[in-house]
């Protein structure tokens, strides 16, 4: 039988779990932290209460994290910040494309230097969640070989 | 004589015939399993049916933006309508004001923007379908059919089926209330699928008054962007509150159902392309005329007068009951051809903020458009299509009427 206990998942779980809560918070506050920045919109709350959820569903799949239903709550928690984080890249390369310029004769797509300025920092919250989120996809496939 | 069996020697018979044909062993549930179960369990269900959709929305403003903003609002008010009105100066006057616009738009020292204050056919009327609206209802189709294809839909129904049996609906209309913010044609269309008469037509009043269309929204996100979650908090809670009134009034049966909810799946990108594409092309024969004809209308009734003296008519009625100054009229009227384009011809520079907040809603409740209407009758009996009219004028007089109630409250 297997054992649904895993260390190093829990610990994945409570620090990534923490992590979110914290982002989901500061998606509240708002403001510009070195390489962070929150940017106020029509959907800063959403944003935050997705983060702060998912943060709360990480870390009720701490214990027994690899029995399936405990995992499959981290990969739902690690789908929310997917969602999230790909719709802030979305909105970067949305924004890197047009030039901006609305007067006849200047270019219509920004330059290769403007469009590289594009995905500079700072970055929203859950862009930096996104690839600590992935290690998912490590236990996913664990738990798949040890079946 | 043969012997009826009772209830409980049948539940006796069911019992043997299944100990002797059904075979048991312990069933191991898959991920894919347990990610099911999860996604209907209200407390993670609610929080990723939330991401959910805050992705839709997300992809749907990011996505016509870059079009629209990027693009289409210079190539329409930098080239297409400046060229239009040096090339076409030469016709008469009603004619240039049908096909170009107002010729103010273009006299030296204009500020606006010409892509609205136009009005032309050629102009306004192509820059609304293909400049705005084209690219919303493109991004809203595709993620929906994702939505459909990957088995989301079904578990968003189970979710909500509980709130939902509160205004006599039960979960799966939750299927063409999505589906009309693409397109509330589809969207009555879909209603079909719901049980009882009185189901179909509690949906069809909801969706034809408090749901907008993805035209609508395309514009709402283009002229009002902040006011948009106001909006739709708004719709949501004049479609809960009526869906119950109705129910409460209506007679008829809203049954419990059984749900048959699929398996999570890997969508396919032919699908979704097609399903996006077919949509797509509804949009693009059924409502372009619309947004065209309304056009040459509204600049007709400018060219020989008739919209002033319409608006003078109508001026005491929107200032008391509504508040909204009579300058709205224009737009107010070319709602029912189509709605996105009368969110368009708001005159937003002349109104206040909440007179803009209170228009858009006006312009959501106040009737269905043509396209709609005319679906509604075929759906319809003459019984219901006179009950909806009827719901539509009060809806229209006690919502209008409480928003700007609300709006002399808080001195707005």
């Amino acid at each position: 039988m297997m054992n649904n206990r895993s260390t190093s998942g829990s610990i994945f779980a409570v620090i990534i779990g923490i992590a979110a809560i914290g982002f989901g918070i500061l998606e509240f506050v708002g403001g510009e932290w070195g390489p962070l920045t929150v940017e106020a919109g029509t959907f800063t709350a959403w944003r935050a209460v997705i983060l702060i959820c998912a943060g709360l569903i990480y870390l009720s799949s701490v214990s027994n994290f690899m029995d399936i239903r405990q995992l499959a709550k981290s990969v739902v928690a690690s789908i929310m910040i997917w969602i999230v984080a790909a719709m802030d890249i979305w909105a970067m390369i949305a924004a890197s494309i047009p030039s901006g310029a609305e007067e006849a004769g200047e270019p219509w797509f920004a330059s290769g230097t403007e469009f590289l300025a594009a995905y500079g920092p700072p970055y929203m919250p859950a862009i930096y969640l996104l690839i600590p989120s992935l290690v998912i996809l490590y236990f996913v496939g664990k738990r798949r070989l040890a079946k | 004589m043969e012997r009826a069996l009772t209830v409980d020697q049948r539940w006796d018979l069911v019992d043997r015939i299944a100990k002797e044909t059904v075979e048991v062993g312990a069933y191991k549930p898959t991920l894919k399993d347990a990610l099911a179960g999860i996604t209907v369990n209200p407390w993670t269900g609610i929080p990723f049916a939330i991401a959910v959709l805050y992705g839709f929305w997300t992809f749907f403003g990011e996505f016509a933006g870059l079009f629209t903003d990027g693009f289409f609002v210079r190539i329409f008010g930098t080239h297409w309508i400046p060229f239009l009105g040096e090339k076409l100066a030469g016709l008469p006057d009603w004619a240039f004001t049908i096909l170009v616009g107002d010729k103010a738009v273009f006299a030296e020292g204009f500020v606006g923007d010409p892509c609205f204050a136009a009005g032309g056919v050629l102009t306004t009327g192509l820059f609304m379908p293909f400049g705005i609206v084209l690219w919303a209802v493109l991004a809203l189709f595709f993620v929906l059919a994702i939505l459909e294809d990957t088995g989301y839909l079904p578990r968003l129904a189970v979710l909500i089926d509980t709130v939902m049996h509160k205004i006599g609906l039960h979960g799966f209309a939750i299927v063409p209330t999505l589906i009309s913010l693409g397109c509330n044609v589809p969207g009555v269309t879909a209603a079909r699928t719901l049980e009882t008469r009185k189901q179909r037509f509690i949906m069809i009043a909801l969706l034809g008054v408090f749901v907008p269309c993805g035209a609508q929204i395309g514009m709402m996100e283009e002229l009002v962007p902040g006011m948009i979650g106001w909006v739709f908090l708004t719709l949501a809670i004049g479609y809960f509150v009526f869906g119950w009134v109705l129910n409460k009034i209506w007679p008829g049966e809203s049954p419990e159902i059984l749900m048959d909810v699929p398996p999570y799946r890997a969508p396919q990108w032919s699908n979704i392309l097609r399903k996006t594409w077919m949509r797509t092309r509804h949009f693009l024969f059924v409502a372009v005329p619309f947004v065209l004809l309304g056009c040459a209308i509204v600049m007709v009734l400018y060219a020989t007068g008739a919209m002033d003296a319409i608006a003078s008519g109508l001026e005491g009625l929107l200032a008391s009951v509504f508040g909204v100054p009579a300058s709205a009229t224009p737009s107010l009227m070319v709602g029912f051809l189509r709605k996105d384009l009368a969110i368009g011809l708001l005159p937003i520079g002349a109104m206040t903020n909440y007179q803009v907040f209170k228009s858009v809603i006006l312009l959501s409740i106040y009737f269905p458009c043509l396209a709609t209407f005319a679906l509604l009758l075929r759906e319809l009996n003459w019984k219901e299509i006179l009950a909806t009219l009827g719901f539509l004028v009060a809806m229209v007089f006690v919502f209008g009427g409480v928003l700007n109630l609300i709006g002399m409250a808080g001195g707005w």
